[in-house]
């Protein structure tokens, strides 16, 4: 426990006091939340003007966690390899299963009050949800999967670019990019058919559009991600990418030359 | 024959290649319990891949070895290693890093805040226990990161350059640091470029080209090479010419060209030095600076090497 906690201290320490980080993570998506809830929702009727911006602030809340775990984490990977941290702690006797998984759970936190301090500025913005508590508990699991799927790739991108500028730069770049692409940041319904395809194998934005239909309407989804063939996929390439992140970092990045 | 398990490090026909280049090639090394000694070379020598090697960070190709009569990954408990990058981190404290190492090592919180207190105390760092790192001088970040091996338990410390890019004053207490250490009889390992660092240590082994060229103690190192004292010379400009008429100056005809000007080496300093400014002085070559010294281990490393200062620059 010793070992997890001293990692989980110090990535959640580190997490909290990079300027940087916190833009990234917090302050860019609240932005978006600001704008997108003042000046894009002006046309829109006034019953649906608070669910509107509650998809927005379900997908910037998604983009925070998608930059928390694959633009962060790999930051945090290569900041260590590079200023020779993983080969001082591969000198000591420590776990690689233990550094991760402390690394990890500092990175759930951090994901976790970055997802809460958005949705928190979203509400105060007039964002308005309707669920049950049933629906509530499958959005922290679809959360959840969100996580995995980004650390997963977080973990490839720290794994295998090495220094500490291209990885935070190769993860925020894929974070833009793949939000842009599968619906995180566009409207499932004005995305070109191979996108639409895309959006439903990405379980991050498959995941994102779960929730946006449990919280607040099929008609801001763009579709039913619920069904059970599409709920299965979601699960299992978040698993998938999750565990070859763990494999590529437990087995590459502690690798002994 | 000594038994394995005396020793604190045991290497035996170390190889290690990095792709087709052979780094190490059949080094043996053996430190007693409680040794002070310094592996000395130039860059690229293979002193590091060798440090990491007994750290447990990088796998020989063959060899063996063996620390406090266990396999490297089985001493890892016991070694305490200082990588030469500054691997502490920045945006915490002195008093945070520490606090991480100590719980890696398996202390409790509460120990480990005492155990913290007390090398932060050691190192001479406590004043500025809650700083963050960045504010750190040089000088101080390497004394956090030598705390790192201060823990009570560890018997081998391997110190990777840590002088490196440290100035004059921060040197000098770094190795200070170095010195109470060794009153305290752990083994240690001290892997360096630099002459007078090594020249701390009990005993020096020199490598080069992955090579332990030579082993004793510094002065017997010294003695040995045949090097008795050497004239250092700046002169104006640096030529064949030069070179030749300083040569006559030395016994064995031996000088080595240096970024300045040149060594002389001379068993005769006083009788030689003011003919050595005069026969330049004739050829037009002025003498900028002149003094005589000892010679330096850097001196026995050239010779032994027969190799200029500016190839291993």
């Amino acid at each position: 426990m010793g070992q997890i906690r001293a990692t989980w201290n110090k990535t959640i320490m580190e997490f909290l006091r990079q300027k940087t980080v916190l833009f990234w993570t917090i302050g860019w998506p609240i932005i978006w939340v600001l704008l997108g809830s003042f000046s894009f929702t002006s046309n829109i009727p006034n019953d649906i003007v608070g669910y509107t911006k509650g998809a927005i602030s379900i997908s910037m809340m998604v983009f925070a966690l998608m930059t928390a775990g694959m633009a962060n984490l790999p930051g945090n990977i290569a900041q260590d390899r590079e200023r020779g941290l993983l080969t001082k702690i591969m000198s000591m006797p420590v776990s690689p299963w233990r550094d991760f998984t402390g690394r990890l759970l500092a990175l759930l936190a951090f994901s976790s009050l970055s997802a809460m301090l958005v949705i928190a500025v979203g509400f105060i913005c007039g964002a308005r949800f309707f669920f049950t508590e049933i629906e509530f508990g499958m959005s922290i699991a679809f959360i959840l999967l969100i996580f995995l799927g980004s650390s997963g790739i977080g973990m490839l991108i720290g794994t295998f670019v090495k220094h500490v500028h291209g990885a935070i730069m190769s993860g925020v770049g894929l974070t833009v990019v793949s939000a842009a692409l599968s619906g995180v940041m566009t409207p499932y319904q004005y995305l070109p058919s191979v996108l639409q395809s895309f959006a439903r194998i990405y379980p991050i934005s498959s995941a994102n559009s779960s929730i946006t239909y449990l919280l607040v309407g099929e008609e801001f989804a763009g579709y039913n991600p619920l069904g059970a063939s599409q709920v299965a996929a979601t699960v299992l390439v978040a698993l998938l990418l999750f565990t070859l992140g763990l494999i590529a970092y437990s087995k590459l990045c502690w690798k002994k030359e | 024959m000594q038994a394995i398990q005396s020793y604190a490090v045991f290497a035996e026909n170390v190889t290690k290649k990095y792709e087709k280049q052979e780094v190490l090639r059949e080094v043996n090394l053996k430190i007693g319990r409680g040794e002070f000694y310094a592996l000395m070379g130039p860059n690229g020598s293979g002193k590091t891949t060798l440090a990491s090697i007994l750290a447990s960070v990088k796998s020989p190709d063959s060899g063996k070895i063996m620390i406090f009569g266990e396999k490297p990954e089985d001493a890892k408990k016991i070694t305490g290693y200082v990588p030469q990058e500054n691997f502490s981190s920045p945006i915490l404290s002195g008093k945070e890093n520490l606090m991480y190492f100590a719980e890696l090592l398996g202390y409790s919180k509460k120990e480990a805040a005492d155990i913290v207190q007390e090398l932060l105390n050691k190192v001479g760092l406590l004043e500025d226990a809650d700083k963050r790192v960045s504010q750190y001088s040089g000088g101080m970040r390497k004394r956090l990161e030598v705390a790192t091996i201060l823990f009570p338990g560890l018997k081998l410390l391997i110190l990777d350059e840590p002088t490196t890019g440290l100035d004059p004053s921060a040197r000098r207490r770094f190795l200070g640091l170095i010195q109470e250490l060794r009153n305290e009889k752990t083994t240690i390992l001290l892997i360096t470029h630099i002459g007078a660092d090594a020249d701390l240590a009990s005993r020096v082994g020199l490598i080069d080209r992955g090579v332990i060229i030579a082993e004793d103690q510094p002065e017997k190192l010294k003695k040995n090479s045949g090097l008795e004292n050497v004239v250092n010379i700046e002169t104006s400009f640096k030529n064949e010419q030069v070179s030749s008429l300083l040569s006559k100056f030395s016994e064995k005809m031996k000088v080595l060209e240096t970024e300045t000007g040149y060594k002389v080496f001379t068993e005769n300093v006083e009788k030689v030095t003011p003919r050595i400014v005069r026969s330049l002085d004739q050829i037009g070559c002025k003498v900028t600076k002149i003094e005589t010294t000892q010679p330096s281990l850097e001196d026995v490393f050239f010779k032994l090497t027969e190799r200029k200062v500016r190839e291993v620059d």
